[in-house]
């Protein structure tokens, strides 16, 4: 377990310094990053701002359930996101190999090797949005703090299991880039209220691919709306995140290198 | 002149042709559209059902015509979609593009054939598919209003779209690693063109402006069309109206591009390649 955090460190340390040698690069990178990122909010702006709402949903409680979705998918993409890019990559190039010559777990060395620090402007966004909306909403209580935290992480754990996911699939489908769009149209339903959505796919997005997790449920313990059920929820996400873990160590065993 | 059309037709149709056939091959690729259409149509169909309520319209639209805008905005995506900007700023960086300035064909023609071929395809297998979804699976009447309207204004946002992106790709003819300012563009445009919400969610006086901006001209225009009303900000066209406004803006940038690319050729060096 030392070794590997040794190992993160290095890697961690690699990653700030190309990020201080491209420092426009990576601070035009992240602006891009985070406005992409935070564009859904400007649709609940845009449909309050009309007199409308999502039915029994404030405006403030929406937007804080979209600043949590924004820092769990930034804390996520941040950690993993590389690790799809960098698998798809390899596979297609043929030069998988040379990560299977590591004397290291292929997994632990991609999640390592490819920190994406442009998340960080993200995370932040998500915060600053997460901060107005709590001060606009009034106060919470420890115990819905120890709520969210237990929730959020679960959440980044789903989002960590889609990204593996992604990865495992490409190595049987080589060079499809747009593989990241499937899961990420799934992800869509974790950015808004479930309660809007019919009961099938609420249980589909709570228990089946459980990005409800990664916004809304969070968001609901910090407003004391959460029905304590929920927690039975976290076993699927943690199913979930399990199964990516294995599938993408499991799909391995396709790759197919002629050398690189 | 009838005959250079011929020829210019036939050319049109060989490139239009082996792009067909290069992407096919690539079937899977296109068909992934199947899956993330439908399902990006159903989280707008529960939005906007849950955020009308009891409202009978918002912002001038009925529920009614703000899914069929929906619906009408990805099958339109399908069929404008474009990436001339990033292959144009590849060939440029790589300096790759020398060898279009030496063929006997403008590369901006060679380019808009590329993109027919590529979006026959795109009709084929991401059109039909997701048209046939929407209206049998979802039951959404999805018939346009004013079908010949509305092919002329799709063809006149496939067009713009086009000439947008290229004159967008000619920017590396000045900063040849153009990505960041794609990037941005691309966000702006997806703002602006109306594929996240109808523009007339938007403030008055964003919407004047958008007016005069092109963006609208690539999505917003023809799905309003499709559904058989435009109005923005304040100011309501006729459907003819409109796509005549529509095939002015497709001229401009047409004209802008034009006058982009005689600049950019003393621009490009080459060297090296």
């Amino acid at each position: 377990m030392r070794r590997v955090c040794e190992i993160y460190k290095v890697c961690l340390k690699t990653v700030f310094a190309q990020a201080a040698a491209y420092r426009a690069n990576f601070i035009l990178s992240m602006l891009i990053t985070l406005i992409s990122n935070i564009l859904f909010p400007l649709i609940t702006i845009l449909i309050y701002q009309k007199g409308a709402s999502f039915p029994e949903w404030s405006f403030w409680e929406v937007i804080l359930i979209q600043a949590i979705y924004t820092i769990a998918s930034g804390l996520a993409a941040s950690l993993f996101s590389g690790v799809t890019w960098a698998t798809m990559g390899h596979i297609k190039e043929g030069s998988y190999e040379i990560i299977l010559l590591k004397p290291l777990s292929p997994l632990l060395f991609l999640a390592a090797t490819n920190i994406q620090l442009e998340g960080v402007g993200v995370i932040i966004g998500g915060m600053v949005m997460m901060a107005i909306s709590l001060a606009n909403l009034g106060g919470v209580g420890i115990g819905q703090w120890c709520q969210f935290i237990l929730l959020f992480v679960t959440g980044v754990g789903v989002l960590i299991g889609l990204f593996l996911i992604m990865a495992a699939i490409s190595f049987k489908w080589v060079g499809n880039s747009r593989i990241p769009e499937i899961f990420e149209s799934v992800k869509t339903f974790g950015k808004y209220p479930l309660s809007i959505f019919p009961k099938a796919v609420q249980g589909i997005v709570t228990f089946l691919i459980p990005v409800g997790m990664v916004g809304f449920f969070p968001a609901s313990a910090l407003l004391g709306r959460l029905d304590l059920k929920a927690f039975w929820a976290m076993i699927p996400c943690v199913l979930f995140m399990l199964f990516g873990i294995w599938i993408y160590k499991k799909m391995i065993a396709l790759y197919e290198g002629v050398g690189g | 002149m009838i005959k250079r059309l011929k020829h210019e037709l036939k050319v049109m149709k060989a490139v239009a042709f082996v792009t067909y056939k290069e992407w096919s091959a690539y079937r899977t690729h296109s068909l992934v559209s199947v899956f993330v259409g439908p399902i990006y149509f159903i989280v707008q169909f529960f939005i906007w059902t849950a955020v009308y309520g009891n409202h009978g319209s918002l912002a001038g639209m009925e529920l009614e015509q703000t899914i069929r805008y929906f619906g009408a905005m990805g099958l339109i995506g399908y069929l404008v979609m474009d990436f001339a900007d990033w292959n144009l700023q590849m060939l440029i960086r790589t300096g790759k593009f020398l060898t279009f300035a030496l063929r006997p064909i403008h590369h901006r023609f060679f380019a808009l054939s590329q993109k027919v071929g590529h979006r026959i395809l795109g009709f084929f297998l991401e059109f039909v598919p997701c048209f046939l979804i929407f209206s049998y699976i979802f039951k959404i009447d999805m018939v346009p209003r004013y079908p010949v309207w509305t092919i002329i204004s799709i063809i006149l946002a496939f067009f713009m779209n086009f000439y947008m992106n290229y004159c967008l790709g000619m920017l590396a003819f000045w900063l040849v690693q153009a990505n960041g300012i794609r990037s941005v563009f691309g966000l702006i445009a997806q703002v602006f063109s109306g594929a996240l919400i109808p523009l007339v969610f938007f403030p008055e006086w964003v919407q004047k402006c958008l007016f005069f901006l092109p963006f609208q001209y690539t999505s917003y225009v023809p799905a309003m069309v499709w559904t058989g009303h435009y109005v923005m900000g304040g100011i309501s066209l006729t459907i003819p109206q409109i796509v005549g406004v529509q095939a002015v803006a497709v001229l401009i940038v047409y004209g802008i591009s034009e006058v982009i690319y005689r600049l950019s050729m003393k621009q490009f060096t080459g060297v090296g390649a």
